[in-house]
């Protein structure tokens, strides 16, 4: 056959039924699935921070200092997937140079800018820098160096300097609750303001997107707070474990019901796009929806939980449990973005086809350069939490 | 107040002009002269060098041509859709009258099966068409492996324009 023949039902062998030539090739590939992951792990931790200095849960004191560096970490890489995917990261800096407001995706460096610095930064700066202070007069070599740099040479930790810092902390805390709101709303937006789109065009987006941020942030804290106590050879606290899987649950329900609420709702409706819809989310997305996001995902981290509530066995027992409910929330938090995302772009605007979506290993788009973003916030928090150890911090009850 | 605020406030402005220093450089100059795009950018594309001439410049020596074409269902495609851009050919090949054109000057002539099935190979994603809803802006679909099989001894197959006038199909 020509070469010309040849491309052409090479192409159209990936294609089912009617599309139109601009949906053959997914644009937006896993890369994107990461971003709003990893935006979501970083509003998540925060918010569960927030719940130990805001809404006063002291239990919950041994994962504060733990929450913040995890969402620091994560911050950091949040914006590299979308640089990896554009491919163009010389030019990066461009969006904070020449903003428009009337793109939600323009003003993106700024949203990104002010949860970077005005939240997390100065919260963890106020939180630490006493700490830094004492540390750089009993460390000596880099640690000196970077604490000296890190609390910017003051020297000020009379009772009066510290209740300063608290407070202010505290004022910060209560901007980046909201903000948080508004940063995960705000990934949600993008998705749910795309009209084109039947399978994002939803005013309840912002809001699934911020509910399923909180719940696998608040599940990546309980891990890397269960591997942290293994790793020091601590004695975990049991009762803060507890707490964390408690608000997972509720958490985890409300989530639940809000996209139960957003599918019944499309049954209801079922607008013309709703045929393409249901053959997509039963043919194309069975899996990753109904398995991975759904019952593993989902189903299964409710009833347990859930039963966990009222049976309670061994701490070893119930330790185990929540690492793998851990793993599963968050493997279910990730399909779920990959559901939007990937969902989004196999059906065909004409609603007459499907396409498919098939990516390497390997390569500038792949799953090697997803699993490297995956890996660098662990890098980057398990060097902070070597600087900056949350729990040889001085008490301070945050009251 | 305190000396740490005044240090982390003074940290901040530093950030802060700074970053205000570094749009004011690193900003396009022509930026925001005609709205939220670099006007250059419209000056930089007019110096890109032309390749395509108009249909006019072909008829001017090819008027036999243009008369076939005039007649068949290919009246209003362009020269250069199949030919390929001409604008050198256009303005220098008068100058070479019965003599041998330079190869920068000749044109593609399209003759393989391939070149029809550009446009002419069915595609679903083309309107379909009925011999009874025919036009001029319609184009004719043709499963070109069905409307003439290569023969799969001797791998032969004929060409279209063996049997249809390219100019007037």
């Amino acid at each position: 056959m020509e070469d010309h023949l040849q491309n052409l039902y090479e192409v159209l062998s990936k294609v089912d039924g009617y599309v139109y030539p601009n949906e053959i090739e997914l644009n937006w590939s896993i890369l994107i699935v990461l971003y709003p992951y990893i935006t979501g792990l970083v509003a998540g931790a925060f918010i569960l921070a927030s719940l130990e200095r805001i809404f006063k849960v002291k239990i919950l004191k041994p994962t504060y200092g733990i929450a913040l560096l995890t969402a620091f970490s994560f911050m950091l890489v949040a914006t590299m997937p979308l640089v990896s995917h554009l491919g163009k990261p010389q030019r990066a800096y461009e969006i904070m140079i020449t903003p428009h407001s009337s793109s939600a995706m323009a003003i993106f460096g700024f949203v990104y800018l002010w949860y970077l610095m005005v939240v997390l930064f100065l919260e963890l700066w106020f939180d630490y820098r006493r700490d830094m202070v004492i540390w750089a007069n009993e460390t000596t070599g880099f640690k000196r160096f970077m604490y000296k740099v890190l609390s910017l040479g003051t020297t000020d930790i009379s009772p009066k300097a510290v209740a300063l810092d608290d407070k202010i902390g505290y004022i910060i805390t209560v901007i980046g609750v909201p903000s948080a709101f508004l940063l995960h709303g705000y990934v949600g937006f993008i998705f749910g303001s795309i009209k084109a789109n039947p399978w994002w065009s939803t005013v309840l987006m912002p809001v699934i997107f911020l509910f399923s941020a909180m719940v696998s942030g608040i599940a990546l804290v309980m891990l890397v707070y269960i591997v942290l106590t293994k790793i020091r050879k601590q004695l975990i606290d049991m009762d803060c474990l507890d707490t964390i899987a408690k608000y997972l649950f509720y958490i985890l329900l409300i989530d639940f019901a809000l996209e139960g609420l957003d599918q019944i709702h499309r049954i209801y409706v079922a607008e013309e796009s709703f045929e393409a819809l249901h053959k997509l989310v039963f043919g194309k997305l069975f899996y990753s929806l109904f398995i991975f996001q759904g019952l593993l995902g989902t189903i299964v981290p409710i009833l347990t939980l859930g039963t966990l509530q009222f049976y309670k066995p061994r701490p070893v027992i119930r330790k185990t449990i929540y690492t793998i409910l851990g793993g599963l929330v968050l493997m279910g938090i990730f399909f779920m973005r990959w559901n939007v995302v990937i969902g989004g772009q196999l059906f065909s605007k004409s609603f007459y086809g499907y396409t498919s979506f098939k990516t390497s290993l390997i390569g500038i788009e792949g799953y090697g350069m997803a699993i490297i973003w995956l890996i660098v916030p662990f890098l980057i928090l398990s060097f902070l939490l070597w600087l900056l150890p949350p729990w040889k911090k001085i008490e301070t009850s945050h009251d | 107040m305190p000396q740490h605020l005044k240090r982390l406030i003074g940290v901040f402005v530093i950030f802060i002009l700074f970053f205000l220093v570094m749009r004011q450089v690193l900003r396009p100059k022509s930026f925001g002269e005609l709205g939220h795009f670099r006007a250059d950018a419209i000056y930089e594309n007019t110096l890109r060098p032309m390749h395509y001439a108009v249909a006019d410049s072909c008829t001017k020596c090819h008027k036999d041509i243009r008369s076939d074409k005039d007649l068949g269902f290919h009246a209003k495609l362009k020269c250069e859709v199949c030919h390929g851009p001409a604008l050198k050919h256009a303005t220098f090949a008068n100058k070479f009258k019965n003599k041998q054109l330079p190869d920068s000057l000749v044109l593609y002539k399209p003759g393989e099966r391939k070149d029809c099935a550009v446009c002419h190979q069915r595609n679903a994603a083309r309107i379909k068409i009925t011999f009874d809803t025919i036009n001029t802006t319609m184009i004719h679909q043709v499963d070109i492996m069905k409307h003439h099989p290569v023969d799969p001894k001797t791998n032969a197959a004929l060409k279209c324009i063996d049997c249809h006038n390219p100019h007037q199909p």
